[in-house]
Formats: C-alpha cells, sequence, structure tokens
C-alpha cells in the first residue's frame, strides 16, 4: 500500500508540464534510435549525458527512461519492414514480422508489436512498482561482504552474456578494471596509472568513455566500411488493424512474454536476448498453428516484442534498488545517476523517494506515450531510414566531441575521447563486446570499496566473504556462472547484445 | 547494437596470421605487457595488507592471460580476416575531432598559437574534414550539412542549454 501512495505521489512528479515534456523528448529520441541501425539506445543516452549535466535531475533521467522503453518499441519497427533489426532485442520479431509484411500484413504484426509491448510494459512496470521497495527492504540489510559477492555475479554475468564468448566477456572486463583502476587510490592516496597527466588524476570520466567506445568508435566502424545502399522499407498494404482472430491470437503470447520478460531482465544476468528467444522458442510449441512460424506466425511477434518491453522494465528494477546495470543502457544510465551524486541502491528510495517515484510514474505515462506514437506516426519513423549514413554519423561525432568539451573543457580529454574511439572501433572490429567496458569502470571501484570495507571490518580475514550466508551464496553463484559456460557448451547460446 | 555483417572482413584470412583471433590476441598480450610496466613502480604489498599496486598488477595478468588463449584458440579457428585498414576513411574522422578540440577555445600547439575560434568555426570544420571519410562525399552537400548542423549546435549548446561553449569571439565577442 505504501508503495501505491508513493506511487501516485510520483505521478505529481511526472505530470508536471516539464517532465512530461523531457518523457515526449525521451519516447520520441528512443523510437527514433530504435528504427535507426546501429544506434541504440545505450548510445544516445551516452551521448546526452555530457550535455544534460547542469539540467534537473529528474527531468533528464525521466528523458533517459523514455530513450530505453522508446528503443524498444522503434527496433520492431525495422524488424517488421526491413527485416534489419533496429536492435538486438528485435531480431525475433525479424524472422515472423518481416514474413508477415512480406505477405501483406505488415500493419497487423506492427500492431501486435506495438500493443504487445504496451501490454508488456505496463505490467512489468507495475511489477517494477512492487517489487523495488520489496527488494530495498532486504538490500539495506546488505552488508559490503553481500554488495561485494553481488557485484561478482554481476562481473561473471556480464562477461559471460555480452558478446560472443566468455572469455571474449571477461577481456572487455578486465579492460575496463583496468581502467577503473587509473587515478588516485582511495586507500593509499597513491596516484596510479596516470602517466603524469593531470587530467588522469580524478580518474577516468565514464561519459568520456562511454561517448568514446559507443559514438566515435561506431562512427569509425560505420566510416571505414564500404558505401551503404540503404534498403527500402516494405509498403505497408492492407489493413494496419488486427482482425478479432489476431487478438485471439496475440493476448496470451503478450503474457507470457511479459512474464519472461521482466523477471529475466530483473537478473543480474538479464538482458533482452534471453526472454526474446525464450518466448519465440515457447509460442512456437505452445500454437496451434505451428506450420505458420517461419512463414509469419502473428504469436512469434506478439511474444518477443512483449518480451523485450518487459524485459527493459525489469532491468531498472537491479539498477534502482541495487545500483547494478544488467544492460548497457541501464550501464550508461547509472552513470547517468551518478553525474548528478545520486547514487542508485537502497538509499535512493529513502533519500530520493520523489525522484525514484516520479520516474517510475513517468514510465507509464511514457508507455501511453508510445502507444500514440507509434501505431498511427509508423510511416513517419520509416522515412527516417532515408537520412544517408554518413550525414548521420557526422551529426553523431560532433554532438560527441561537442558535449565532452561542454562537459570537460580540455583537450586532452578530447584526446581521451578519440583514443576510446579507437579502442571502440578496434573492440567492432576484433568482434569484443563494448558493455563490460563501461560495466567495469563503472562496478570496478565499486567493488573495491566494498571488499575493503568488510575487510576493515572483519580485520583482515578474507572469510569473512565465506562467512555470512548471503555472500557466500553469491560468490558460489558467480563462481558457477564462471565456469558453466566452459563445461557446457550448450550455454553459449544464451548470449545477449549490447543494449 | 545490431551490425551488418563486415563484407570486407568475411573473407577467410591469407594466413592465420592475418586472421582475426590471433591479431587480437596479439593486441591484447601487448596492451597486457604495457599495463604492466605502467603499474611497475607501484607497491605489490605493504605492511597494511594490499598495496596499490596490487590490483593493476593482477588485472594486468588476467589480460596477458586473455591474450594468450586467444592466440592459443586461434590454431583452432583463425577467425575472418581483420580486412583492409581504412585509413583513408577512418583518419578524416579522428582529424575532425583533434582539429574541433584544437580550434573551439584555441591551443597552443608548439611554435603555432590557433585563436579561441568558436563554434562558427570549428563546427563547419570538423564536419567537412569527417565528412571527407565518406566514399561517395560531395563537397557541396556537405556544406549545406555542415552549415545547418553548426546552426543547430550554436542553437541548442549556447542558447538552449546555456553552456558556456564560445560561438564566434573573433567575431561577436563570445
Amino acid at each position: 500500500m505504501e508503495a501505491l501512495i508513493q506511487l501516485m505521489n510520483g505521478f505529481g512528479t511526472a505530470l508536471a508540464p516539464m517532465n512530461l515534456a523531457f518523457a515526449a523528448i525521451g519516447v520520441m529520441l528512443g523510437t527514433a534510435v530504435g528504427v535507426l541501425p546501429g544506434i541504440g539506445p545505450a548510445l544516445t543516452v551516452a551521448l546526452l549525458l555530457p550535455v544534460t549535466f547542469k539540467m534537473d535531475p529528474g527531468g533528464s533521467l525521466i528523458m533517459f527512461a523514455g530513450i530505453y522503453y522508446g528503443g524498444m518499441y522503434g527496433g520492431s519497427t525495422t524488424a517488421i519492414l526491413l527485416n534489419t533489426p533496429g536492435e538486438a532485442a528485435s531480431v525475433v520479431t525479424a524472422l515472423e514480422g518481416n514474413q508477415m509484411a512480406r505477405r501483406g500484413r505488415g500493419g497487423p504484426a506492427l500492431a501486435t508489436a506495438a500493443i504487445g509491448s504496451f501490454v508488456a510494459a505496463l505490467i512489468a512496470t507495475i511489477g517494477l512498482a512492487f517489487l523495488a521497495p520489496i527488494l530495498v527492504k532486504v538490500a539495506v540489510k546488505f552488508g559490503p561482504w553481500d554488495y561485494f559477492g553481488l557485484m561478482l555475479i554481476a562481473f561473471v554475468t556480464v562477461s559471460a552474456t555480452f558478446g560472443n564468448s566468455p572469455l571474449r566477456g571477461l577481456t572487455s572486463l578486465a579492460l575496463g578494471l583496468w581502467l577503473g583502476l587509473i587515478g588516485i587510490d582511495q586507500l593509499t592516496g597513491q596516484t596510479r596509472l596516470a602517466f603524469g597527466v593531470p587530467n588522469l588524476f580524478d580518474g577516468i570520466e565514464v561519459t568520456t568513455l562511454a561517448v568514446g567506445l559507443f559514438a566515435i568508435g561506431e562512427a569509425l566502424h560505420v566510416a571505414s566500411r564500404h558505401a551503404y545502399a540503404p534498403e527500402k522499407p516494405m509498403a505497408i498494404s492492407g489493413s494496419m488493424w488486427m482482425s478479432r482472430a489476431d487478438w485471439a491470437r496475440s493476448w496470451k503470447p503478450w503474457l507470457r512474454g511479459a512474464a519472461f520478460g521482466f523477471p529475466i531482465g530483473a537478473l543480474p544476468a538479464g538482458g533482452a536476448e534471453i526472454p526474446t528467444f525464450l518466448s519465440y522458442t515457447t509460442e512456437r510449441k505452445l500454437s496451434k498453428h505451428p506450420e505458420e512460424f517461419g512463414h509469419g506466425a502473428i504469436e512469434g511477434v506478439a511474444g518477443p516484442e512483449a518480451a523485450n518491453n518487459a524485459s527493459a522494465a525489469g532491468s531498472l528494477v537491479p539498477l534502482l534498488t541495487l545500483g547494478l546495470p544488467t544492460s548497457a543502457t541501464a550501464a550508461v544510465m547509472l552513470a547517468g545517476f551518478q553525474q548528478y551524486n545520486i547514487q542508485p541502491g537502497p538509499l535512493l528510495f529513502a533519500t530520493h523517494a520523489p525522484l525514484v517515484w516520479g520516474l517510475i510514474a513517468s514510465l507509464f505515462i511514457a508507455n501511453v506515450m508510445l502507444l500514440v506514437l507509434n501505431l498511427p506516426l509508423v510511416g513517419l519513423w520509416v522515412q527516417l531510414l532515408k537520412i544517408p549514413l554518413p550525414w548521420l554519423y557526422a551529426g553523431i561525432l560532433v554532438f560527441a566531441t561537442m558535449g565532452t568539451i561542454a562537459a570537460n573543457p580540455s583537450v586532452i580529454e578530447l584526446l581521451l575521447l578519440s583514443g576510446f574511439g579507437v579502442l571502440g572501433f578496434l573492440m567492432r572490429r576484433y568482434d569484443y563486446p563494448v558493455a563490460p567496458v563501461i560495466v567495469g569502470l563503472i562496478l570496478g571501484p565499486m567493488a573495491d570499496n566494498q571488499f575493503r570495507r568488510a575487510l576493515q571490518i572483519s580485520q583482515g580475514d578474507p572469510m569473512v566473504f565465506l562467512q555470512h550466508p548471503g555472500s557466500a551464496v553469491m560468490i558460489g553463484l558467480a563462481t558457477l556462472a564462471l565456469v558453466a559456460p566452459f563445461l557446457f557448451r550448450g550455454l553459449a547460446r544464451f548470449r545477449q547484445d549490447e543494449d | 547494437m545490431q551490425h551488418e555483417p563486415d563484407h570486407d572482413a568475411a573473407l577467410p584470412p591469407r594466413s592465420p596470421w592475418a586472421g582475426r583471433e590471433r591479431i587480437a590476441g596479439l593486441t591484447l598480450t601487448l596492451f597486457g605487457l604495457f599495463a604492466l610496466w605502467a603499474g611497475h613502480d607501484l607497491p605489490f604489498m605493504t605492511e597494511r595488507g594490499m598495496g596499490s599496486g596490487l590490483m593493476p598488477r593482477a588485472l594486468a595478468i588476467l589480460i596477458i592471460l586473455c591474450g594468450l588463449i586467444q592466440i592459443a584458440l586461434s590454431w583452432r579457428d583463425s577467425g575472418p580476416s581483420t580486412g583492409t585498414w581504412p585509413m583513408g576513411r577512418n583518419l578524416p574522422v579522428l582529424a575532425g575531432v583533434f582539429l574541433f578540440a584544437v580550434t573551439i577555445r584555441g591551443y597552443q600547439l608548439g611554435p603555432l598559437t590557433i585563436p579561441p575560434l568558436g563554434l562558427a568555426v570549428a563546427t563547419p570544420l570538423a564536419i567537412v574534414l569527417s565528412g571527407l571519410a565518406a566514399e561517395d562525399a560531395r563537397l557541396g552537400e556537405l556544406a549545406i550539412f555542415a552549415l545547418i548542423m553548426t546552426l543547430i549546435c550554436i542553437g541548442l549548446f549556447r542558447f538552449a542549454l546555456g553552456l558556456s561553449i564560445p560561438v564566434a569571439p573573433w567575431l561577436i565577442g563570445y
């Protein structure tokens, strides 16, 4: 009940005209970047970090969440009409959705994706509103050892689920952790790995790293490839609306998709890929028309689309309650909180209650906005694909540079940005995931802190991590998760792409 | 993020040494060695427990290990070719960022003093230079695009967001 009252207060915050405007900007930007291939919500939020640091924290966080939700909606449009998923979570949607569009049923495919996304995100956001306070009650009892265990789980799952192999993920994570060491060591006061550059004494800015890896790296990657010929999206022929039979075949997959997406998104190993695949295979098994799968079965669009939106809401649970990012976008959003000196975690709900509940309430509003924006305006969004790619990337490049110079006016910072851009390019070339680097940079110093605090309390006895049942279980799970993918090759298919 | 298949990188390499896996492993190993060297003067252990050099060294060794495993695995599968190194298309992009960095607020570059030129000059310079990276770049189109982007940037960053980035100090004084 308390959650309900808080949520009502949150609506008061979210319905303030400024915050409504931020939510609207967020969902529009999010849909746009979801539609555009190669640009995802993580990159967009990263680009916006430096330009929002002077703005009101509530408003910009509402905008970031809108981008996250919007990206999930927008991705389905290109998946269905172009067969090129705008973001990774829509890969499955492309399987059936594009087949439907080829058969003149693009309208109902888009409709079931949009309405399913709406229904699932609604359920998942309700789940977030009620699960978060419960988790907070548990998390306030966490000691530093528990947090350390939790971060170990996050490290392992992030490296195991992003990218093509656990080895590659682990490598990226190690790079990020190493970068996190740069600067003055909090315990000894010694400067580490700064090479005498004063700008590095305070450590590497998360925003510089994120913008460099995501934006500059992607721009270099695109520039390095041969001229890109845009595909022509399929025209939507026939009715836009779903028939009675379409509704009857869609509503159960929506609910099941939400049931997969939310809990898996909320797990530290979450992400949107696994639930969408699970939802797709489940729908194929349960369908009365299994023969239609592969040839445009509406269930194959309804379920996965619901699952990916629900997982976006799910991944906000560990982010807000524990300060743990489980997706690339969540990692960049965490950096967004940090730039306002707000630390997500159980205390967030006590110290910044209006902000958190305003954010959660705004998710409901963003969801309604997205439904309105997406169904009737789908033709407009597809027009975005006509923007020549070099222009798009030149724009991103200018925006990235500008944002960095605005936040931290120094040439060194821009050189770092270029350096991280080259790193991001090389990692894309060599097929290494980028997201674990950012997670490592953010969580590394935090894990280090918790580790040392735990040792201080136990007076240097490392057994403290195994004596507390919570941390012992978590460290055990982390070890298991680290070893399992190497033992069971079959698990390797459970991987997630970035975003 | 989803990438379309890289056409020139999808080819099998001419030799395993040109394969993606082995080059990635070598790069990593070299980087790990560099990291090891960079942290070599930090104390490993102190009488009070962990020294500030413990983690840098541990991570450097982890990176070297990852690199070596990658090299070892490359004998089983050398991966696709890393493709050509499109410096002609990448350098303009980086040069654009660099040019923007030194012109926006001015910079002392050795004997050369660059005055603060502000957004009005730095933005179009960066866009035109990085735009040359595109194979099908047309200068006229690029100029119009640069002009529009510059106006958007000045409006957004200086006036809408109120950030203190100089616009054209040589002309209007801010």
